[in-house]
């Protein structure tokens, strides 16, 4: 109810800001930030979010912040300099990007966010991500069930500044810690990069030569630990990841990597682009403003079926 | 961060929002924003104890049905029957959680992983019908989901969601399912109100039970 209030005031502010303060060249335009797409995921994202807009019959400005507040505040400003209708987000900062949409809602352009939540509600129109926690805790219940709730093992983390990096890794713990005989030897932060995360594992793998499993907060660091252990001859090692993406599917499906967590990204992504162009052509908010979606275990039973951040059935 | 469930916080903005709608003035929301910041820290173990008996035991019993007849829903119509016996505001990207009680004869345990569970025959014909979690490792939330005073947007952010969800299958650890016979469990009878969510890949219902009881040894 309190959220509602809000709403239908943020709703009504917009309006004010439209009617008054549009760039009269405005077209219809969406504006879709993302981190970079040399990931997969976020690349997913930015298609899914682009195709959908086109669809609906928007202009598209896609733009990537790499996990730059400073460039992501820069990138709002040119997103409402081009008078943007709406802003599809996957920001940059939980605490960070709360001023740079509240800069856009001032300036009469509504966000969406996808996939990263902020510590604030009222200022996005919409907040719809991945259940980041359910997922990790999915991924974490197969790592124990496939380490026979026993052994040591090595967390990857991703990059600090990216809220879903905490939430997957106390997801990943809220299971693993009921397990005593579960043993943590290294965290370390592989910044979701797959390079970095080789060269790190490479390192732990020297230091700690009896390992039996690594669980990695996405894909792309568990591609490259799976890789360094694969050099080192220690195919032997469980890996789990997190996002569902085809590299992962392909490892899977070939006896690599034994599993991840698929988030919906593209299907995310498009329903932010709906979600915004209601809210541009009826002035209606969603329902609510934070939305969950669940996420999904990926292991060899339903790898085949995966393709693209999304389960064909 | 703020704990948004607290009733009397929740009052408190309510009020000062009554105040914007006679007044318009503007100072009113930031005065609620500082109250709410004097929320006493996050406490999901706590805000679980403060609602189990008074609010979630009266709400799970009321919607529970017998095992069967949910079961047969859920199969066919999943939306039919978490409205019915679950949580008819959920999450709309979440699964539909269904709340049951039945008392049947346990066929087969696994008190080796930390994750217990016993598997329950219900409807008398030798074969399990549904597993259920006795802990003290649980999986899912599906005490927290089939509540429908309980709602994602009024928490901060997923973590604290999530604690939240775990804290209920903390506190049924700690009240009920520890204090269960763990030996020679196979013949005894088992009694279970609780919640579970229809997954994937799982031959049988996983049981999140609120409340159980384990018979004498036959």
């Amino acid at each position: 109810m309190k959220l509602t209030r809000r709403m239908t005031l943020a709703a009504f502010a917009g309006v004010l800001a439209l009617g008054t303060a549009m760039p009269a060249y405005a077209a219809d335009l969406i504006a879709i930030i993302t981190p970079s797409h040399d990931n997969p995921f976020f690349k997913a994202e930015a298609v899914g979010a682009e195709a959908k807009a086109k669809e609906l019959g928007y202009d598209t400005l896609v733009l990537v912040h790499d996990d730059d507040a400073n460039k992501q505040s820069e990138l709002i400003d040119t997103a409402i300099g081009r008078g943007a209708k709406a802003i599809i987000l996957d920001n940059a900062g939980a605490d960070a990007t709360v001023a740079a949409v509240q800069k856009a809602k001032d300036a009469g352009v509504p966000s969406f966010l996808i996939d990263r939540e902020i510590n604030a509600t009222g200022v996005a129109v919409a907040q719809i991500v991945s259940n980041n926690y359910q997922g990790a805790q999915l991924g974490a219940q197969e790592f124990v069930k496939l380490m026979g709730e026993k052994g040591n093992y090595v967390e990857l983390v991703g990059k600090e500044s990216d809220t879903n990096a905490g939430i997957r890794s106390k997801g990943y713990h809220d299971v693993i810690d009921d397990y005593p005989d579960l043993k943590k030897v290294a965290q370390q932060s592989a910044n979701w990069s797959q390079t970095e995360a080789y060269s790190k594992m490479e390192s732990i793998l020297q230091a700690n030569p009896d390992i039996k499993g690594v669980i990695s907060g996405n894909d792309t660091m568990a591609m490259g630990a799976y890789a360094a252990l694969a050099a080192a001859g220690r195919k032997d090692v469980i890996v789990v990841g997190f996002d569902g993406s085809n590299d992962v599917r392909d490892s899977i499906t070939s006896g690599g990597i034994k599993a991840t967590v698929l988030q919906p990204a593209y299907a995310q992504a498009q329903m932010a682009v709906e979600q915004a162009n209601d809210f541009i052509k009826n002035k209606k908010s969603p329902e609510k403003e934070k939305q969950l979606m669940d996420c999904v275990l990926i292991n060899g039973d339903n790898a085949p079926k995966l393709e693209t951040f999304a389960l064909k059935n | 961060m703020p704990n948004k469930l607290t009733w009397p916080t929740i009052g408190l903005t309510l009020a000062a929002l009554a105040g914007i709608g006679l007044s318009a003035c503007k100072i009113l929301p930031t005065q609620s924003a500082q109250e709410e910041s004097k929320a006493p820290t996050f406490n999901p173990d706590r805000m679980v104890e403060d609602i189990w008996a008074s609010k979630v035991i009266p709400y799970l019993q009321q919607k529970a049905g017998p095992f069967a007849e949910v079961h047969a829903l859920a199969k066919t119509d999943q939306a039919a029957a978490g409205a019915k016996y679950g949580n008819p505001k959920k999450q709309a990207n979440s699964p539909w959680t269904f709340v049951v009680r039945f008392e049947g004869k346990i066929v087969a345990a696994n008190t080796q992983s930390r994750a217990a569970t016993i598997d329950v025959d219900v409807d008398g014909d030798g074969k399990a019908d549904a597993r259920v979690q006795i802990g003290p490792a649980m999986r899912g939330t599906a005490i927290r989901d089939s509540l429908d005073f309980v709602q994602f947007n009024d928490f901060t952010n997923q973590i604290d969601f999530a604690q939240f969800g775990k804290a209920f299958n903390g506190y049924a650890d700690k009240t009920v399912l520890s204090k269960l016979a763990r030996d020679g469990l196979e013949g005894r009878t088992a009694k279970v109100l609780g919640a579970y969510t229809i997954e994937g890949g799982l031959d049988l219902p996983l049981v999140t039970p609120a409340e159980a009881e384990i018979g004498p040894k036959p």
